[in-house]
């Protein structure tokens, strides 16, 4: 089956423990790779302060879980999020037609390597400032 | 004859400033509606999108910068409007 490559973005009730955010995210995880899916890599966020109020909270956690699925396993996905009261918000964005995990998975490695080398430089631009 | 249009052109030279596209100028920048705070420099006070000839941003980035402001609307990273704001 086709895999095409998508981002879904989902924001989780504030008052949740972080198990049960785990759990959530394990659960929507596991509809994706059951269909198939590639998981390229999930991003939960820190608490956050919302724009507006959403269901009368202030606050939120989100979830960014980047991977590959076919098309039918969207379907199945947004029934879950429809259903799920710990979910509060959430969108899925088709990022492009082809997935390729490799090439999805670049995405991550870089974003790293360019964390690491900022994080060198900081600690040089430091040790420079100790030694003046 | 000439003069007049001579002092126009001066005189707007002076104060007229050349702006640049920020997602042109560093093509690191990507408009992403996960980025609510880059966002945040293109929309006014009361939360409305500001127009190309106000930030400058050229038409294919703020094509891009448009819908991603409208995500990040929908997934309540940025306001729809101060109205709503919470205090």
């Amino acid at each position: 089956m086709k895999l095409r490559h998508y981002e879904t973005m989902f924001l989780l009730h504030p008052e949740l423990s972080s198990e049960d955010r785990e759990s959530a995210v394990e659960k929507f995880s596991d509809i994706i790779k059951n269909d198939q899916g590639q998981i390229v890599n999930i991003d939960q966020w820190p608490l956050r302060k919302l724009a507006y109020r959403v269901q009368k909270q202030t606050q939120g956690y989100y979830v960014v879980i980047d991977f590959g699925a076919p098309g039918s396993a969207i379907e199945e996905l947004t029934r879950n999020f429809r259903l799920d009261e710990r979910v509060m918000k959430f969108m899925t964005t088709k990022l492009d037609d082809e997935f390729d995990p490799e090439e999805a998975a670049k995405k991550y490695s870089q974003k790293e390597n360019k964390e690491a080398q900022a994080q060198t430089e900081t600690s040089e631009t430091e040790a420079e400032g100790k030694e003046e | 004859m000439q003069r007049p249009q001579q002092n126009r052109y001066k005189r707007r030279r002076i104060y007229v400033r050349r702006k640049v596209c920020r997602f042109c100028a560093d093509k690191s920048l990507v408009a992403d509606y996960k980025q609510p705070d880059l966002l945040k420099s293109f929309i006014t006070e009361r939360g409305k999108i500001l127009p190309r000839r106000v930030t400058g941003t050229c038409a294919k980035h703020q094509r891009r910068l448009t819908n991603a402001i409208k995500k990040a609307r929908i997934m309540a990273l940025l306001p729809f409007t101060s109205g709503h704001a919470i205090e």
